[in-house]
């Protein structure tokens, strides 16, 4: 699909570094876990200088279109979903399949011009993490064996600073946190922000976890401060 | 009941939400905060001298402070909004009780200053109300983890309903929710309880009620 024209050249595109061991170079950005995005509802994402309303349909079809409502520039994300449409919280168009307008409810028996459309991007799930795209990707987005998401969080500091904490770099860094294996996922942000998706160990208990989540909460303390000092 | 309100207010929400929640059916009193300052005038200073909204007055009962009102009512008509009635459930729901005044005094603040022009340090009150949206967000996630919704276990209570309104209207402050994704579907869970009431700037979830009349090719097979 990838309707916004051409394929884009900032960081949203992960720069693929084959001579890390620990670091799977992939043209998807990671955007959100999938439990975070339950059917029937939708969420803000980002992808390089785009805003995204990434939204699943009562069916679980998962989709990631401009965050922008045509009519009068909404946000979709703000929107809401009825079966497989999402429709703006402002005057309640609503688009279907495609990014297509079906149903304008100040004119319920007009059906909408094709021109009515909302840019679309790529999206994939795999390993419980949404994965998105200007332009269709190759292949799809990787799978990670043995772990499960766990946490999105946002750091204020570059993706590459980011990454260098972990003790990597680009978008994909499998490491040990906190004595847990797990798999980081690292999304660029406006704002010289960075998107943290954890994903850990399958089968650990609540309290490994509540360990993990400080240990990352601390790793986001430290990484802050270090940009604060540098800036 | 005597609810001295203001439509406006995220505290005067809080009480008006719940007690729309619980089937509390309270008489409101619309003080003029904005442009009147009513809530600055001899008789309602006299009511409250910190010359603060919301106000509960029940017979003999004055109460100035949000959540002491929120505990009142819940304990008043229906008191499993309280929590659980162990130790650990009973100051589980205190400590959010007084969160949800961290939340008012920095993601408040920070709408106060940037909506209603109220002075103050913005890029401080923004920090403060990060760090408190950061703390909500990690508690939330936990309780996820252990197939609890809310703030105190898996029911509602007056610890969600106290920290619901400021952090809703958070964006107004400059602090997108964007960040939050266990805070975004914690809202959610409010938003669906029955009886959810909203207040300019918090909508309901159209969702849970039907599509209003038939799509457009219907209508049209309809006419034909």
């Amino acid at each position: 699909m990838g309707m916004m024209g051409a394929a884009c050249s900032d960081p949203c595109a992960s720069a693929p570094t084959p001579d890390t061991g620990d670091t799977v170079p992939t043209d998807w950005t990671p955007a959100a876990l999938s439990d975070d995005i339950p059917v029937a509802s939708a969420a803000p994402g980002q992808l390089g200088p785009h805003d995204l309303a990434i939204w699943r349909s009562a069916s679980g079809r998962i989709a990631a279109w401009a965050d922008r409502c045509p009519h009068r520039g909404m946000r979709l994300s703000h929107g809401f979903v009825r079966g497989e449409r999402l429709s703006c919280i402002y005057h309640g168009w609503g688009y279907g399949e495609g990014g297509q307008c079906v149903r304008i409810p100040a004119h319920p028996e007009l059906t909408p011009p094709e021109a009515i459309r909302v840019p679309v991007f790529s999206v994939a799930e795999a390993s419980g993490v949404i994965w998105v795209a200007e332009e269709a990707p190759d292949g799809p987005p990787p799978e990670f064996p043995g772990v499960v998401a766990f946490r999105s969080l946002q750091v204020s500091a570059a993706p590459e600073a980011l990454a260098a904490a972990l003790g990597g770099t680009g978008t994909v860094i499998e490491t040990v946190l906190g004595g847990a294996q797990v798999v980081a996922l690292i999304q660029p942000l406006r704002g010289g922000a960075a998107g943290l998706h954890l994903l850990a160990p399958e089968g650990s208990d609540p309290a490994a976890l509540d360990a993990l989540s400080a240990e990352v909460e601390a790793l986001r303390r430290r990484v802050e401060a270090a940009e604060e000092m540098t800036a | 009941m005597i609810l001295y309100d203001y439509i406006l207010s995220p505290s005067c929400y809080r009480v008006r939400l719940l007690a729309a929640l619980i089937g509390r059916r309270l008489d409101l009193w619309a003080v003029d905060v904005h442009p009147g300052q009513e809530h600055l005038s001899e008789p309602m200073l006299a009511l409250n001298p910190a010359g603060t909204i919301p106000v509960l007055t029940d017979d003999g009962l004055v109460l100035t402070e949000s959540t002491a009102i929120l505990t009142y009512l819940a304990a008043h008509d229906a008191p499993a909004w309280l929590g659980e009635d162990t130790a650990a459930m009973r100051a589980r729901v205190a400590q959010w009780l007084a969160f949800a005044q961290r939340l008012t005094d920095s993601a408040g603040a920070a709408r106060a200053h940037d909506m209603l022009l109220a002075p103050g340090d913005i890029d401080a009150l923004r920090g403060q109300a990060t760090q408190a949206l950061r703390e909500l967000e990690a508690a939330l996630s936990a309780g996820r983890r252990r197939g609890e919704s809310f703030l105190a276990g898996n029911r509602p209570t007056i610890a969600d309903i106290a920290c619901f309104p400021h952090v809703a209207l958070a964006p107004d402050g400059g602090l997108p929710l964007d960040p939050y994704p266990s805070i975004r579907l914690w809202m959610r869970a409010i938003r669906a309880l029955d009886g959810f009431i909203e207040m300019p700037g918090i909508h309901r979830l159209h969702e849970l009620k039907p599509e209003p009349g038939p799509m457009p090719e219907v209508i049209r097979k309809e006419q034909a």
